[in-house]
């Protein structure tokens, strides 16, 4: 990452929240993304994405540390920012009584926009999110799906240059979910993104970067390659045919090698795990000789888990593995 | 779903984020059950008391005099109002945190503006239904029962219930702004309300407590009335609203919502 803070969209410098003396929610989480990112931030149940989402837009102030928008201190009343910004909130909330129109005509007075910017833009959203039969009923009765896509409209309206979506495929049906998903694309394009989502195919389809958060720490901030990059590739499945016993005895002979972890055998798919620190290729290559060997004939191979996820989950597990290291180790996204 | 393509520059206009808050608010507490059930009761208390009393002028034969009646009235109502106001005003804020005030938020309006307009809006409401509500009890009874009351002695009493209803109306909302959830601020609120009436109660004669003002009432109604007092009392309950609304107004600049 470039380290050009008057072009960075979002800068964070030792961000830290406590709630109450009582919970550490965010601990320490620096850095910095340029334009055009599409940041997917990953993190299980309680890492403090929701945190670190809320610190940047104002709605919550840091503990300690600080959060720059534009090259601009966010704070609370920093509504000049925010007039930049375009946030869906995990379960977005409307007012009662609302319709679309009136629901939009509100968000876009909120930020400040004239009537006669105001209401072409919301007439075109309610049409470019297919509201448009239901732009006059009442916001109380529409499904999850037609929330989410009022979400976004109101996100869009003022023509933010970042957005920030808290979970925004989070209860949508497989057809909104792939729409959400094609318009994240297109709206890459010129504009930055942050992504906060449990759904690592969404981050892995959408997204060029991504920061992984656990436990308010942040472990890891950097592009999507990187991450995919420190996966452990010693995890593989082979499905094989053959008479039984060849199998069988080929399963036992590769158990004997010994930078094989683990030779399991389910049916006719046999999961192996090969051990940390050596070259897969020449250990893959024994294996398929011992299998030549015995007739034993291979239908397929492929790496366990996808790409993004496996990664995701080592980070995890390895941050967790570290102990009392934590405190002497920066974490890795520095 | 498509986005829109074109793009103009825009002129935001800074003071529209406060109309648009104070406008939804203003209507959104007129349709509140809270606001209509308060404003149901004091008709209904306002219309039965009226009539009793009526009914002992006119039949019994016993004159009722509409200050002393109307002073009554006020008092009781007001008094009886402010757990509801209490409510309308606390919830201003409070009840729309981690929901609809995360949408409003992270908008473009800051802490500053969204706080005075819940304020206005609370306050130009509960204002608008007292006065409005103390103007048909005063004319009504005025012809129903013995007509002793003056213009200016109703204008100086509603002006006086209607100041510290405003004092009551801005601590609330601070409250609520400042508490961490609308049960405990409520709590707080109720406890701090009639612990200072009941503590000003014992406020010696020169000092215009509350109650002191309240009793007297009947005598303000007939016109005599110091109009200088009348009008410190007015200015004290005003100042106490903007130190409450002044107070609001700092802690909720870096309140996490």
């Amino acid at each position: 990452m470039a380290t050009d803070a008057a072009a960075l969209v979002i800068e964070t410098s030792h961000l830290t929240k406590i709630y109450q003396n009582r919970q550490i929610a965010l601990n320490d989480a620096t850095l910095a993304i340029e334009p055009g990112t599409v940041l997917g931030l990953l993190g299980p149940n309680g890492a403090g994405k929701t945190t670190f989402l809320r610190l940047v837009l104002g709605l919550h102030t840091p503990t300690a540390g600080w959060a720059k928008v534009f090259g601009k201190r966010m704070t609370p009343n920093a509504a000049d920012l925010r007039r930049r910004i375009g946030y869906i909130p995990t379960n977005p909330q409307f007012p009662k009584g609302m319709t679309p129109i009136v629901y939009l005509d509100y968000i876009g007075r909120l930020f400040g926009m004239p009537a006669n910017s105001r209401k072409p833009m919301l007439a075109s959203l309610i049409r470019a999110v297919d509201l448009l039969p239901h732009a006059g009923e009442p916001i109380a009765y529409f499904t999850p799906g037609m929330t989410a896509r009022l979400a976004v409209a109101a996100s869009l309206i003022n023509e933010p240059d970042l957005l920030i979506w808290d979970e925004p495929t989070h209860g949508l049906d497989i057809e909104a979910r792939r729409s959400m998903l094609e318009l994240i694309k297109r709206l890459a394009a010129d504009k930055t993104l942050i992504l906060s989502s449990h759904n690592l195919t969404d981050v892995d389809e959408v997204c060029n970067h991504a920061a992984v958060l656990n436990k308010g720490q942040l472990i890891f901030h950097g592009s999507l390659q990187d991450l995919k990059g420190r996966i452990r590739k010693n995890h593989y499945e082979l499905d094989i045919e053959g008479d039984q016993k060849s199998i069988a005895k080929t399963v036992q002979q590769i158990r004997v090698m010994k930078e094989v972890g683990s030779a399991v055998l389910r049916h006719r798919r046999l999961e192996l795990k090969l051990v940390d620190d050596v070259p897969n290729t020449a250990v893959l290559a024994m294996v398929f000789q011992t299998m030549a060997d015995n007739k034993v004939v291979l239908v397929s191979v492929r790496s366990v888990g996808m790409q993004t996820e496996q990664a995701y989950l080592d980070m995890v597990e390895k941050e967790e593995q570290r102990g009392f290291t934590r405190l002497y180790q920066s974490a890795e996204a520095a | 779903m498509d986005a829109t393509a074109t793009r103009t520059p825009i002129r935001f206009n800074r003071l529209l984020p406060y109309w648009a808050v104070l406008q939804t608010d203003l209507r959104q507490t007129a349709h509140s059950w809270v606001f209509r059930l308060w404003v149901l009761l004091s008709l209904l208390s306002a219309a039965g008391y009226g009539l009793y009393k009526y009914g002992i002028h006119h039949e019994a034969g016993i004159v009722q005099s509409a200050s002393m009646q109307t002073g009554d009235l006020l008092r009781g109502v007001a008094v009886a109002s402010l757990a509801f106001v209490a409510l309308l005003s606390v919830s201003a804020v409070s009840s729309e945190r981690s929901t609809v005030a995360d949408a409003v938020l992270c908008r473009g309006i800051s802490r500053y503006q969204y706080f005075m307009a819940k304020w206005h809006a609370r306050t130009a409401v509960v204002l608008a239904a007292f006065a409005v509500l103390s103007a048909i009890v005063l004319t009504g009874y005025h012809y129903l029962l013995d007509p002793d009351l003056t213009f200016g002695g109703g204008v100086a009493a509603t002006a006086i219930a209607l100041a510290a209803l405003a004092c009551v109306i801005a601590w609330g909302v601070t409250i609520g702004a400042l508490a961490n959830g609308t049960v405990i601020a409520i709590t707080i609120f109720w406890m701090l309300l009639y612990g200072t009436i009941l503590l000003c109660s014992f406020l010696p004669d020169p000092f215009p407590s509350p109650t002191y003002v309240m009793t007297q009432m009947r005598s303000i109604l007939k016109g005599n009335y110091d109009e200088y007092r009348v009008g410190r009392v007015v200015a004290g309950f005003l100042i106490a609203a903007a130190v409450g609304a002044t107070v609001g107004l700092v802690g909720f600049r870096r309140k996490d919502v």
